[in-house]
């Protein structure tokens, strides 16, 4: 069983190589949720969200999720790798543009994959490269209007990047959001229920409006200790995925023992913010100690 | 190599599938109820444009007004004029386990399906007939459910890791062994959803310079996989073995399109079992093609695994053939199994290359542990291995109420599609209007139905899918009958020209051939 001490072919170690963030996977009152829902509903769904696969756990953790992000609606997938993959390509299309990090991470460049958008690469965390592409697109802009006016613009970061470990600057994005008329979608992957005061994520940390955020999506596999992913945002853009989220309409909902652990995972967090603080001071202690 | 010799050489037993030809009448009926609702939503859609109706759906932020719309108007036009009418078939919520039957919650709407209110009351016992629950599986109780939930508290819930890095647990590891025994396979490996196993691991497969046969109505999860791998996508016909072989001809002999190099690869991708037809795949005949021009087989068994086949074990033990023919066999853990997840199983080379060069490997969380006990104890249990005969039970259950469904509303005189054993039923409906009708009486009648419509069928094709169960007893069927009959009497969706003359109580005989009359 993978908590803080694992044991590896036979041997015990202190694990350093999962994402247990807040330490959940292991705690009694998500597993008793998980087997008081195992006893209600069985282990599977037997069908995908349309046709009788949605229970009333997963309609539950979708307005715990959305409250809990103060955004107007919450949709859920059944595995975190498809929720991104899926995202991306339900809105931007072929002839579409999307400025995109280059040290995005593997489920992001499968939805760009998937969508057959035109994807411009700007540096890692690097505004002014950023800035340089939308300049450059303006331009274009201005020989052919009417295409332009058709054409439509999505910026992709994660919040914390998987790859390297730094965070992205949002107040800047969201600047040249409002310049340049371009949409973000944020991936919250490794930053829900890590930055921000009360786990919000990146958009509490630096404090910034949630609604100037259009999509943001995120996986629970990681800081909520269960299966699966979410994106949340106003009804207007999370409707649309489920009639056109591939990974939503075609497959499986959801195990309900999953959504249940999630759910209780979610009220931990809720009752004790201060878990937050103490991550942060381990994190800031390893990173001085290894920086010598 | 042999030649391929007509039907009767491949065939061990009787192979019967109809697509009854849809009528003159209801096509053109059909197509009218359609351009009626398509005037109707430009009507509307103009009324809401001049503010002479309220807009009812939900409208972008105020600061954003200037964007680029997200949206074009046109691509939402089917969802918001014809989806929106019928849209209380589908989504419903249920508050029990998803078995033959099924407690839902009821819903209402008093503006016409734009927004649901929850009334709180439950509806109890509604027949399931839309759940994929093939063997029954999907139980509160019993062992599968205790020994998941001794593993849920053993090992807790989520996995936090990938299976390269710490997510491969020795739980994961007995998985694999027993899936490769089930399937007669050398070795197997398991992913965390099905639909993600299609398409991270046909791009690990095949990639530029290869060419990919699909079936004209594959899922989309084989779509997505051959379009992100990069290679050469050609279509033939459902089920067609001429139009796969002539593609198969013309790829040999003209090559790579510009360049005229041979194929690096050339991979036949199928399903067993196709959801939406209800259609089993011709396996003897293509494998006899793919051994004739040395290609590959993928074969996708998300519906047939559980739930053909004397042991259970597919449609390769169906047809009875060797599962060394087929080069990858690929499956799903949610229909029959009761649980989630996908795998992978063929020669061990195979395996081992893809446990290291696979994208979910890599990059993807492994199943949860109470899942993966889930579907160890249900795997036991239709092998035998437990002790008891209750898994050759259920697929004998299975099969037996297939037969019977099938012949029975046969007998009524609807048209429904499909091979005769497959567990997946459509029945016809074609028109806009009798989906909506359809679905919502049968819900009156407590009985729980799955309708489809565009999208996910051709425009005029519109059917209600029933999907039997080894859990339905002899008497929910035959209620279930009994309110379809009087539905497709009140709707009058009998439309089927060849009717069966109703047989007498003949004792369950497998080579009975039925006489029809025109």
């Amino acid at each position: 069983p993978p908590t803080h001490i694992i044991t590896v072919n036979g041997k015990e170690c202190i694990n350093f190589a999962s994402f247990n963030f807040l330490g959940l996977l292991n705690s009694e009152q998500v597993k008793s949720a998980a087997q008081a829902s195992l006893k209600k509903y069985g282990v599977g769904t037997c069908g995908p969200r349309g046709f009788y696969g949605t229970f009333d756990v997963h309609l539950e953790l979708e307005e715990r999720l959305a409250k809990f992000m103060r955004t107007e609606e919450a949709i859920i997938y059944s595995y975190g790798f498809a929720t991104i993959a899926s995202a991306i390509p339900a809105y931007s299309k072929r002839g579409d543009i999307v400025f995109v990090d280059e040290a995005a991470c593997f489920a992001i460049q499968k939805g760009l994959q998937a969508s057959r958008s035109n994807i411009k690469l700007f540096k890692h965390n690097d505004m002014a490269d950023l800035e340089r592409l939308l300049k450059e697109q303006e331009i274009e802009d201005q020989k052919n209007p009417r295409k332009a006016r058709v054409t439509r613009r999505f910026i992709v970061v994660e919040g914390l990047y998987m790859n390297t470990g730094d965070i992205c600057p949002l107040p800047e994005l969201i600047k040249l959001k409002y310049k340049y008329k371009v949409r973000v979608f944020l991936e919250e992957s490794l930053s829900f229920g890590v930055l921000g005061e009360h786990g919000r994520g990146i958009t509490e940390h630096f404090g910034i409006n949630i609604d100037d955020i259009d999509l943001i999506s995120a996986n629970m596999e990681n800081s909520l200790a269960s299966i699966g992913g979410f994106c949340c945002g106003r009804s207007f853009i999370i409707d649309h995925q489920r009639l056109s989220g591939q990974g939503y309409c075609f497959s499986a909902s959801l195990p309900p023992l999953l959504a249940a652990a999630a759910i209780e995972a979610l009220n931990i967090i809720e009752d004790n913010p201060d878990i937050f603080q103490i991550l942060r001071d381990k994190c800031e202690r390893i990173h001085i100690a290894l920086r010598g | 190599i042999k030649d391929i010799v007509p039907n009767g050489g491949l065939y061990k037993r009787p192979f019967n599938e109809a697509f009854e030809e849809t009528p003159m009448l209801v096509a053109v009926l059909t197509y009218v109820g359609y351009g009626v609702l398509t005037l109707f939503g430009y009507l509307r859609d103009f009324m809401r444009q001049w503010k002479i109706e309220k807009c009812q759906h939900a409208t972008e932020r105020e600061e954003q007004k200037d964007f680029v719309p997200l949206y074009q108007d046109f691509e939402n036009f089917y969802n918001r004029n014809l989806y929106m009418r019928i849209r209380d078939s589908w989504n419903r919520p249920i508050c029990s386990v998803p078995g033959a039957k099924v407690d839902m919650m009821e819903r209402v709407s008093y503006d016409y399906n734009w927004t649901f209110t929850y009334t709180g009351r439950v509806i109890k016992g509604i027949i399931n007939m839309g759940s994929y629950n093939y063997l029954g599986f999907a139980q509160k109780d019993g062992t599968c459910q205790e020994a998941a939930a001794e593993v849920l508290s053993q090992y807790g819930a989520g996995v936090c890791s990938t299976r390269q890095e710490m997510g491969n647990l020795d739980k994961h590891e007995e998985l694999e062994k027993l899936v490769a025994r089930f399937l007669g396979v050398e070795s197997a490996m398991t992913y965390g959803m099905g639909f993600a196993t299609n398409s991270m691991n046909i791009p690990a497969l095949v990639g530029k310079g290869c060419l990919i046969l699909s079936d004209e109505l594959n899922h989309a999860s084989l779509v997505l996989g051959a379009r992100l791998s990069g290679a050469t996508i050609r279509i033939f016909k459902h089920n067609n073995m001429q139009s796969l072989e002539k593609l198969l001809k013309d790829a040999i002999v003209h090559g790579q399109p510009r360049t005229r190099r041979p194929w690096k690869k050339i991979l036949i991708l199928v399903e067993g079992i196709y959801s939406m037809e209800g259609s089993i795949v011709r396996l003897p005949e293509v494998i006899a093609l793919k051994k004739k021009y040395k290609s590959y087989l993928y074969l996708d068994e998300a519906h047939s695994i559980g739930a053909l086949g004397p042991g259970g074990r597919g449609v390769v033990e169906y047809f009875g053939l060797s599962p060394e023919d087929v080069d990858v066999m690929m499956g799903t853990f949610t229909k029959s199994f009761g649980a989630a997840g996908g795998y992978i199983g063929g020669k061990k080379e195979l395996i081992d290359y893809l446990r290291t060069y696979s994208h979910s490997a890599v990059y993807a969380t492994s199943l949860s542990p109470p899942v993966v006990q889930q579907i160890i104890t249900s795997m036991k249990c239709i092998m035998g291995e437990d002790g008891t005969t209750v898994g050759k039970a259920r697929v004998q259950q299975l099969a037996e109420n297939t037969r019977y469904f099938r012949r029975r509303l046969k007998e009524m005189g609807f048209i429904i599609y499909g091979n005769e054993d497959s567990p997946v039923v459509p029945l016809m409906l074609y028109m806009p209007a009798k989906i909506g009708a359809f679905g919502r009486e049968m819900l009156k009648r407590n009985i729980g139905v799955v309708v489809v419509g565009f999208p996910a069928t051709p425009i005029i094709e519109s059917r209600a899918r029933f999907c039997l169960s080894a859990a339905h007893t002899k008497e929910m069927l035959d209620t279930a009958l009994k309110e379809i009959n009087e539905v497709g009497d009140l709707l009058q969706v009998k439309y089927s020209r060849h009717r069966l003359v109703p047989l007498l109580d003949r004792p369950f005989d497998e080579t009975t051939y039925e006489e029809t009359e025109d």
